[in-house]
């Protein structure tokens, strides 16, 4: 009985652990998306956040300036991609994938760079157990905070407006581009923390392809959570749950690749309409363009 | 326009170039190399000797597949950023057909081409299908089926359909009937390289010289007026992406018979993302995407010599590759998708 109690808590214990990244990735990516602005560049900003929070941490000595600093750097490149999807008004899916090729690599060249050698960095300090616990439940917090700023105050008004119908929300006095500008800026912040929860919460260190697709998994359960805070959040903690389970059902004979497709293939029922009334935001995705 | 178009292709060959030598520069200086020591060491790697060369073109043919495939489906205004799942497939397809079943080599090879083009096609039609009939958003299901092609060949290549005398992640060594002959002795380039500048011709004339063509560039440039003038968007869009995987998933097939002489899951190091760069450099013109994957091909070869040479990390050329794409995501052409 103990024994059972227990179990069911660890699964539980690690499916947090294994959502936790893509909640914070999903919500950065909900926000950016309800204010019209795809962000496939998702992967590549989860990378940005591990790995400058390692450099960085490795410098100071300091995990929580590392923290500040992935964030930051999640922020900076989420501003890049909206610059060029806001003033530019470029493709936003063709920036987001030139994005995630660009952060790879520059992760990768930067590893060399610092640390000379490829693959992985040293370790570094990390923020520890109680980090770790608390970026777990701040991303709970960040989860109802967004659902609450997005339908509760006029500037998730603003945001979802722009995402809906940008001419629309000008000709009431909005300024559409600044506002899809910060939308993307702040879910960058947000989904930079994923980043920084698998290198300095979970693990010590970056390593090559660590994040291992986690943004594209988010991008899913955006989807799956029907462009929601708490919709995009409960498809994590489902992929988390799945991801946590797989040890065990490795061993009970299912293969660890069809465990692996489970989100993605969710994600394309979803898409097709299969899972029930899912809707994009009217304007997503499409750039504005000041007449 | 088409003069319009022109500038802009002067204008963004520019950009590419400040980008490459820029950004090149820069990287080489932080890992303290001179940039002169880097690019030389990167242009003698692509054309120091003639082996160098045909590697050179080696990889502009592996690019190639890719860029034309995804040259089509932008033509007609779907977004395919799924050429990484569609190579992978048709390679997987080719190496574990061309391992399992013994023939001389004028099947063997049609054979293995075949069933690349076929797997990459059906899994290029899926998000075609679900866009046509479903209305399903295809940059997101292409980027879905990328990591399920993957997910989907290493559970095949060591599950249900694993072969013996295959390592781990691999199939077997395909028989020597079923090899792509050499074009030049010694080295990995075949003919593949001139099927590849055979089909960009041919694609040429299809998109601009017939009906069908034409009908897939109005969906992709006037969605609305060609929906008014009577052609079917849906099947467009179908056609258009199953052409489309047919390519990539060729190319990967390309890749298992002539270079590797096995399918293994690794067998890309992106080649249907660079192949995005490649198309859009290219102008979504097969002819210029020929040049394109040239330039391409030159930086992955090169890229490799650069860091065994010159100790810069090869990393660079993905760094810049990923600069280019999103320095070229204005392309009006790509900016047209439609939203029906």
């Amino acid at each position: 009985m103990n024994g059972w109690i227990g179990a069911l808590l660890a699964l539980a214990a690690l499916t947090l652990i294994k959502a936790t990244p893509l909640i914070y990735a999903a919500l950065g990516g909900v926000l950016s998306e309800r204010s019209g602005v795809v962000n496939i560049g998702l992967e590549g900003i989860l990378i940005a956040g591990a790995f400058t929070a390692v450099i960085v941490s490795g410098a100071t000595g300091s995990p929580v300036l590392g923290a500040l600093a992935g964030v930051v750097a999640g922020a900076l490149l989420a501003a890049l991609l909206a610059y060029a999807a806001t003033r530019l008004a470029v493709d936003q899916i063709v920036a987001g994938t030139g994005l995630n090729i660009a952060a790879l690599a520059a992760a990768a060249f930067g590893l060399v760079l610092v640390y000379h050698q490829p693959g992985a960095s040293h370790e570094v300090p990390a923020l520890g157990q109680t980090g770790e616990d608390a970026l777990i439940v701040l991303a709970l917090v960040a989860a109802v905070g967004l659902h609450l700023a997005l339908t509760r105050t006029p500037w998730g008004l603003r945001v979802r407006a722009c995402g809906e119908d940008p001419s629309a929300a000008e000709s009431a006095g909005i300024d559409a581009l600044r506002t899809r500008f910060l939308a993307v800026v702040i879910g960058g912040a947000i989904a930079a923390l994923g980043g920084v929860f698998l290198s300095l919460g979970e693990l010590d260190l970056y390593s090559d392809g660590m994040t291992a697709g986690r943004g594209f998994i988010a991008l899913a359960a955006v989807i799956f959570g029907r462009w929601t805070p708490l919709g995009a959040t409960g498809a994590a903690i489902f992929f988390g749950f799945f991801a946590a389970l797989q040890f065990s059902l490795q061993r009970a004979g299912v293969p660890s690749e069809v465990m692996q497709a489970l989100p993605y293939v969710a994600a394309l029922v979803a898409l097709a309409g299969f899972a029930g009334r899912v809707r994009a935001p009217a304007s997503d995705g499409v750039p504005y363009i000041r007449p | 326009m088409n003069a319009l178009w022109r500038v802009r292709g002067l204008r963004d060959l520019l950009v590419v170039i400040v980008l490459v030598f820029g950004v090149g520069s820069i990287a080489m200086l932080l890992a303290h190399v001179s940039p002169i020591d880097g690019f030389s060491a990167l242009f003698d790697g692509a054309f120091g000797t003639w082996e160098e060369i045909a590697e050179t073109l080696v990889q502009t043919t592996n690019l190639l597949f890719p860029a034309l495939g995804i040259a089509v489906a932008f033509r007609a205004g779907m977004f395919n950023i799924g050429a990484e799942g569609q190579l992978i497939l048709g390679g997987f397809a080719a190496g574990w057909l061309g391992a399992q079943v013994p023939a001389p080599a004028w099947i063997a090879i049609p054979m293995v081409l075949i069933a690349g083009a076929l797997a990459g096609g059906v899994w290029g039609a899926i998000p075609g299908f679900l866009r046509a009939r479903f209305g399903a958003n295809e940059v997101i299901a292409t980027l879905m089926l990328n990591v399920i092609a993957v997910l989907l060949a290493t559970y095949l290549v060591t599950g249900p359909l694993i072969q013996a005398g295959g390592g781990a992640q691999e199939t077997a060594l395909l028989p020597k009937a079923a090899q792509l002959g050499d074009l030049v002795p010694d080295s990995r380039l075949t003919w593949a390289f001139p099927l590849a500048l055979v089909l960009a011709f041919a694609l040429r004339w299809v998109l601009q010289r017939t009906v069908f063509g034409y009908e897939l560039r109005a969906a992709g440039e006037a969605p609305e007026a060609a929906k008014r003038a009577g052609i079917d968007l849906g099947r467009t869009a179908l056609v258009a992406m199953a052409i489309s995987g047919a390519l990539a998933g060729l190319g990967g097939a390309t890749i298992v018979t002539g270079v590797l002489h096995r399918f293994n899951v690794g067998l890309s190091p992106g080649y249907g993302f660079i192949g995005i760069a490649v198309a859009l450099v290219g102008n979504l013109d097969p002819l210029w995407i020929c040049v394109a994957a040239l330039g391409f091909g030159i930086l992955q070869s090169g890229g490799i010599a650069m860091q065994a040479e010159a100790e810069v990390p090869k990393q660079v050329v993905s760094l810049v590759t990923g600069l280019v794409i999103i320095a070229l995501a204005g392309r009006r052409v790509v900016a047209s998708r439609r939203t029906t």
